[in-house]
């Protein structure tokens, strides 16, 4: 592989890292965009099929065509910016919403070594990056001046940051027994223990030993990419679409990707933190992306059958949830896993 | 360590590249023919009668506050929990390591159960 | 010029922009956007100092939490810029008293034995295995752990004083108390008398 690229790096001389980083930044994003736009036409069918009814089937063969004409359709949109909106900040809002969830991407591994940019405080980097997401619907609803953006934001903000709190503390737990921030060590440290030993692997990921965390991290990563049973936020028989309501074309459809790719950043970061990233379940076969790939696809499919399954939650209830019952149950737990540790029980050292 | 973050400094530039251009090609390609009606803000079939920026329940700063509190303990608690194996494999450091954070977080504890009490965190 | 030095001034000069348009901006939201700018750039520096942890953390406490909380009061305020310049000449004098104070501060330490590159040569290149988290959890939990306790009891105050100052009881809320409604029994809503039918 370095001896087919040398002519190539030799061409562009000494910006060719910054090629290289470029060349290897559209290969996580193309796939990215890809798995987006489909996840859109899987959640109409799976919903669908749940419904009792087909989904879209009319734009190409099953309908597989559909997410590009959804595309193609937003394009041709016009891009309206209302007169009474701060027109910057308006034009700023969907940016900032989608430069966050793409950037958190570049500390993700995909396999062993496989990883952009393999930093030491990778854990550190992810909640700093997603704690950004907030200022895209912030800003996007102040700049509207419109009612409903506004009331959408409100809720938005605090829910986002209410759930935030729960996801830090369960990613406590999870930096206790891996006693590394890069999120390759802490695959690396899923793969050991007695289980992994006799061959079942899949009994020594995170997700045993911290099963109320791993809960907690599902939950709140729905809350937080703001998805149904928690969208309070776009509640379409209350406020309509939130913070996106005055937002047309492209301006929405960066709202939409950027939403789309929180989704799949949460489960594959669920599927690193607990469900032991590219690890296979079991001794006998080989480790590898396709593992990670299905198991984020599982955690994918979580998020669209919740949404298929329950009903809207009530905003008093959001919040309860996540000040009264997952802040102190995370708290708890990480009381729990300090006293295993240091016990002679561990099963980490 | 430095040259690991490069690539995310390049990252985030991408990303925000990304929002820039298909806003660019939206308007380049879109159709353009604004008027006054179309522009108004989106409200129940009638004109907006008042500025929608208004004064808002004061529990959400109170919200943003405890948030900040916790962030900042979730700070604290970070290099504490990477060297936890550290501290239970050293004799010497075994107890003091894990009750100093303990001391720490009860002290906090005791303020989120009078925080509780107090009814902060029901939302009305 | 080296890449990092490049880096640097780029950073530099963005921040001391973004820093210079949070006073000069009339318009209190964009100031405090401006004031997040200046947070990630100082962020990019302290990184290209090598304080990896303290960096990031600056980035998810200030930017992620704290400038949250300045939106929501600039936003929601409903400040009237008006008369906010209404005082401006009446402050003046208090204000450049406390500006030239802090200007005298900055230039005594900076202009002191404690800062310049002799006085702080530049970090050893980091090892293999070198985790700057790890080195601060090392430092900050054994020779500061006072002032650590201590940081946990300025919390707790914040957290006192937050609720003492905000938390106001609505009056007139029709709010129900979910944890009343999930235990509700059958009994409490419903009677069942048993009646003997009656006889005409």
């Amino acid at each position: 592989m370095e001896a087919l690229l040398e002519p190539i790096a030799s061409l562009f001389g000494a910006a060719w890292p910054a090629v290289w980083t470029l060349a290897k930044i559209v290969a996580i994003i193309a796939p990215l965009m890809i798995a987006v736009a489909y996840l859109t036409y899987f959640e109409r069918k799976i919903i669908g099929y749940m419904q009792v009814r087909i989904g879209p089937n009319r734009v190409g063969p099953l309908g597989l065509l559909q997410p590009i004409a959804d595309g193609v359709k937003l394009l041709l949109k016009e891009v309206l910016v209302p007169s009474a909106t701060s027109k910057g900040l308006f034009i700023l809002g969907p940016i900032l919403a989608i430069a966050p969830s793409l950037a958190a991407w570049a500390v993700v591994p995909f396999w062993d070594g496989g990883v952009l940019a393999d930093v030491d405080a990778g854990l550190l980097f992810i909640l700093a990056i997603t704690s950004l997401e907030v200022y895209g619907v912030i800003i996007a609803g102040w700049a509207s001046n419109s009612k409903y953006p506004f009331l959408g934001t409100m809720r938005a903000a605090a829910q986002m940051v209410s759930y935030e709190l729960a996801m830090g503390f369960a990613l406590i737990c999870v930096l206790m027994i891996s006693a590394s921030l890069n999120l390759s060590e802490i695959v690396r440290v899923q793969g050991q223990g007695q289980f992994a030993d006799m061959g079942l692997g899949f009994l020594s990921w995170n997700w045993l030993p911290l099963f109320p965390m791993f809960v907690v991290y599902l939950i709140s990563g729905i809350a937080e990419t703001n998805r149904a049973p928690f969208d309070v936020v776009e509640g379409e028989s209350e406020i309509v679409a939130g913070h996106m309501v005055e937002y047309s074309g492209m301006t929405f459809a960066l709202f939409f990707l950027a939403e789309y790719a929180n989704m799949w950043l949460v489960s594959i970061l669920t599927s690193i933190l607990f469900l032991g990233g590219w690890l296979s379940p079991v001794g006998f076969l080989p480790d590898g992306f396709h593992w990670l790939a299905i198991k984020t696809s599982m955690v994918v499919l979580m998020f669209l059958w919740a949404r298929a399954t329950f009903p809207r939650f009530r905003y008093d209830h959001i919040m309860r949830l996540g000040w009264k019952v997952f802040l102190p149950v995370t708290l708890f737990w990480v009381l729990v896993v300090a006293v295993w540790i240091m016990s002679p029980l561990s099963i980490w050292n | 360590m430095l040259e690991n973050y490069f690539p995310v400094l390049v990252f985030i530039l991408v990303g925000l590249a990304f929002g820039v251009a298909p806003i660019v090609m939206g308007r380049l390609i879109a159709p353009h023919r604004p008027d006054s009606e179309k522009l108004s803000p989106f409200e129940c079939g009638f004109e907006p009668f008042e500025d929608a920026r208004m004064k808002f329940d004061v529990r959400y700063y109170l919200l943003a506050i405890l948030f900040i509190i916790f962030d900042l303990e979730i700070a604290f608690l970070l290099p504490w929990a990477t060297i936890l194996r550290e501290i239970a494999g050293t004799e010497s450091l075994r107890l003091f390591g894990f009750f100093e954070m303990f001391v720490f977080l009860g002290i906090l504890v005791i303020g989120y159960i009078w925080v509780w009490k107090k009814g902060a965190l029901d939302w009305e | 010029m080296e890449f990092k030095t490049f880096v640097f001034y780029l950073l530099a000069t963005v921040m001391v922009f973004a820093a210079l348009r949070v006073v000069t901006v009339r318009n209190p939201v964009h100031a405090a956007l401006f004031l997040v700018l200046t947070f990630f750039n100082a962020a990019g520096i302290w990184l290209l100092l090598q304080a990896e942890f303290l960096a990031i953390v600056l980035v998810m406490v200030y930017v992620g939490a704290v400038m949250v909380l300045f939106l929501f009061v600039v936003m929601m305020l409903d400040i009237n810029i008006d008369r906010l310049r209404e005082g401006f000449w009446s402050y003046l004098p208090v204000g450049a008293v406390v500006g030239v104070i802090m200007l005298a501060e900055m230039v005594l330490v900076l202009s002191g034995p404690y800062f310049g590159l002799d006085a702080m040569p530049e970090p050893p290149a980091a090892q293999a295995g070198y985790s700057n988290t790890r080195e601060l959890g090392r430092v900050l939990y054994t020779e500061y752990v006072y002032p650590f306790e201590l940081a946990s009891l300025v919390l707790l105050v914040a957290m006192v004083a937050a609720v003492a100052l905000t938390l106001r009881k609505r009056t007139g809320s029709r709010h129900l108390d979910p944890a009343q409604q999930i235990a509700v029994k059958r009994a409490d809503r419903i009677a069942l008398v048993s009646m003997p039918a009656e006889k005409e």
